[in-house]
């Protein structure tokens, strides 16, 4: 098979055995890779209602038939679990040489099962599979872990690792890897921990089977070249990602104090030009010719690696207009392995909680130096600190008093760094990211503000949603790809779709991808719907605060506007009636067969009568 | 009249600055304004007029505040 090696790596942590698997060309080309592995070894392995927690979960790592092969920006890994945060399907994407050290390993995803009875890392080079003891680095951040590593293995070694709050699960506890990259927002690192898994070190030096090699080497080579080229001439990368919070501030899209504002007169102090100006280093991930970690030095004078939802999330989200203090934040979240997005949700709730008197706290909005402790505490779920780190839907369930209206979180995961008071098909976009709240699925706010209208609920919205879904959520996901150099520099799509080509030796058109795509989201839904089997579109319902008339903006430009709830649900069925999914948000029988999912729905029935 | 005009992304090393205030003598359409302010028309990019996209030949008004962006997608 060119393109995949047909080879899976399990590994028990209870047995301590490891064992490579074969998968079918069959199996191959329908799921093709990333989430679409993940996806469909969940819905196969995973017993129906286990704790997240449980050994009975699973973690997937998952590559792509394009990953880890010289091209642009191929350096990414899937990694999914059961979620303990939100109880349904989680996943990430991290750039990490992991992908690159797998590929040559020889294997195209590998699934961790068990428990460990103490700390344990493994340590995979080509076919040998070691369980090593973890004592040494467990309790340790993640820089510290990897620089331990990086000691015993080389510089080279592919690294994935866990932090404090991955070891203590955190229920938003994610993985990471290399100097700032990290993935798996739902609580896929503390699935890690869970099974004391605290690192997996990864080395390979077989070649990737592909169809045309010297083809696709020359083909790469050129293309990351003409991608570096396009960025140095756009600019791009001088603020990278962080260039839109001043865009997101002029038309009122900012998360401001929990998202109760949609602009600040500081904003600027946290902006991508003085970012750019405070820059000490630029960081990416392997195979990429735009990189865009920049990073500075912290309060404390570390080298922190930011991106825009790091300064929107622990920045103006918490009113900390302060660079180097949002850098310590976003360092303490990375050092820790808690992802910065939730961890910016969570505290914005907090202090938004109590500011209203719901609760009894010390923590207020701008406070930087009481934010960097109750990271900590929360990291080691020590006080406060266990409460914080169940996360925003938890806490406003314990908290009561109306306070989930305000808890921005869409299934548990916590929205990111667009405030969709008044943007209502990015509205639609955060309620059905098949993760919980993720912008990366889909986004569309420049689409609803420049093509449409911003004030608009119609049909277009709906369909442009799917559509990004369809490249962002799908495609990008499963061959695995970063989608920057297509999103932020206009790389033609078909580029992706001829590097596979290559490299597999198919003859696949941009609508055989989507078609996958539609099929992994339908089975990525029947998943929750399995989980939860009263399952009914008010899971997939944006939070209440920004649908209160008392929390539209008093001035500005979308100045007692906000989102309206019957628009809102006409919008919502749009979207259902597009993909083929009923009015609870799952896919019908006719939708699931056209997808050849004839033996999931099937299983699903069981729980859920489908229509 | 006075209006505002802040540059967003890559603008600000085009424009050469950031963010200022413009005294003019009579009123402007937005197109006019890139000129003015030495912008190439043929880059993508989206003018906010008050937190509104606009077309380039919408005429601004004494007191706007204008910013000149890069057509983001959201990364």
């Amino acid at each position: 098979m060119n393109g995949w090696s047909g080879n899976l790596l399990r590994i028990n942590l209870s047995t301590k055995s490891a064992k490579k698997e074969s998968f079918t060309e069959e199996f191959a080309k329908t799921w093709i890779g990333g989430r679409g592995f993940a996806i469909k070894i969940l819905w196969d392995e995973l017993k129906p209602g286990i704790d997240a927690l449980n050994p009975e979960n699973k973690l997937v790592i998952a590559l792509g038939p394009i990953a880890g092969i010289p091209a642009p920006n191929t350096g990414k890994t899937v990694v999914a679990a059961k979620s303990p945060l939100t109880g349904g399907y989680g996943d990430g994407n991290l750039g990490t040489r992991v992908t690159v050290e797998l590929r040559k390993a020889g294997y195209d995803a590998m699934i961790i099962e068990g428990k460990a009875d103490s700390p344990t890392y493994l340590n995979i080079v080509n076919d040998k599979v070691e369980i090593l003891p973890a004592n040494e680095i467990w309790g340790k951040g993640t820089y510290d872990t990897m620089d331990w590593l990086y000691k015993k293995y080389g510089k080279a070694a592919g690294i994935l690792t866990i932090g404090q709050g991955g070891e203590n699960k955190v229920l938003y506890a994610v993985i990471r890897s290399m100097e700032g990259r990290s993935g798996g927002r739902p609580g896929i690192g503390a699935v890690m921990g869970s099974k004391n898994l605290k690192a997996i070190v990864v080395k390979g030096t077989k070649d990737i089977p592909m169809a045309n090699p010297a083809g696709m080497k020359e083909l790469g080579a050129e293309d990351l070249k003409k991608v570096g080229a396009i960025d140095k001439k756009t600019g791009w990368s001088i603020q990278g990602t962080t260039g839109v919070l001043s865009w997101c501030n002029e038309v009122a899209a900012l998360p401001v104090r929990n998202m109760r504002k949609t602009s600040h007169p500081d904003a600027w102090k946290i902006d991508g030009e003085r970012l750019n100006n405070a820059r000490v280093a630029t960081y990416g991930c392997p195979n990429c010719t735009m990189r865009c970690g920049i990073a500075i030095h912290d309060h404390e004078g570390r080298e922190s690696e930011l991106d825009y939802e790091n300064i929107g999330m622990l920045g103006s989200n918490l009113e900390i207009f302060d660079l180097p203090q949002v850098a310590s934040l976003n360092y303490l979240c990375d050092d820790y392995g808690l992802d910065t997005i939730s961890a910016g949700g969570v505290l914005g709730f907090y202090a938004d909680a109590v500011d209203r008197g719901s609760i009894e706290g010390d923590f207020k909005f701008g406070d930087a130096e009481r934010a960097k402790e109750l990271l900590r505490m929360t990291a080691y779920r020590e006080g406060v600190g266990d409460f914080l780190a169940g996360g925003t839907m938890r806490m406003a369930q314990k908290i009561g008093r109306n306070s989930m209206d305000y808890a921005m979180q869409v299934k548990g995961l916590e929205i990111s760094a667009y405030n969709c008071k008044f943007i209502p098909g990015m509205a639609l976009a955060f309620a059905t990211s098949p993760i919980g709240a993720h912008h990366k699925e889909s986004w569309v706010i420049m689409f609803e503000i420049t093509q449409t209208s911003r004030e608009s609920y119609g049909r277009e919205k709906a369909q442009k949603v799917i559509e990004l879904q369809r490249i962002r959520g799908g495609m990008f996901e499963f061959i695995v790809a970063c989608r920057f150099p297509w999103i932020e520099l206009g790389w033609d799509l078909q580029h992706y779709a001829d590097y596979f080509n290559k490299i597999t030796g198919m003859n696949w058109t941009l609508d055989d991808f989507f078609k996958v795509s539609d099929r992994i989201y339908a089975l990525m839904k029947f998943f929750w719907v399995r989980e939860f089997p009263n399952w009914d579109r008010t899971r997939d319902y944006p939070p209440k605060a920004w649908f209160d008339p008392s929390n539209a903006d008093k001035e500005g430009p979308i100045a007692g506007k906000i989102l309206e709830w019957d628009k809102f649900e006409k919008l919502l069925d749009s979207f259902y009636e597009i993909r083929g999914w009923d009015k609870r948000g799952i896919p019908t029988k006719k939708t699931a067969l056209g997808l050849g999912l004839a033996e999931e729905a099937a299983q699903v029935e069981k729980y859920s009568k489908l229509e | 009249m006075k209006i505002k005009v802040k540059m967003i992304g890559h603008f600000i090393y085009e424009a050469g600055f950031s963010e200022k205030e413009l005294e003019l003598e009579k009123p402007i359409t937005a197109s006019q304004l890139l000129s003015f302010i030495n912008i190439q028309e043929q880059r993508p990019k989206i003018i906010i007029r008050n937190g509104r996209a606009i077309a380039l030949d919408e005429e601004l008004e004494d007191g706007d505040r204008i910013a000149i962006s890069p057509i983001y997608s959201g990364g």
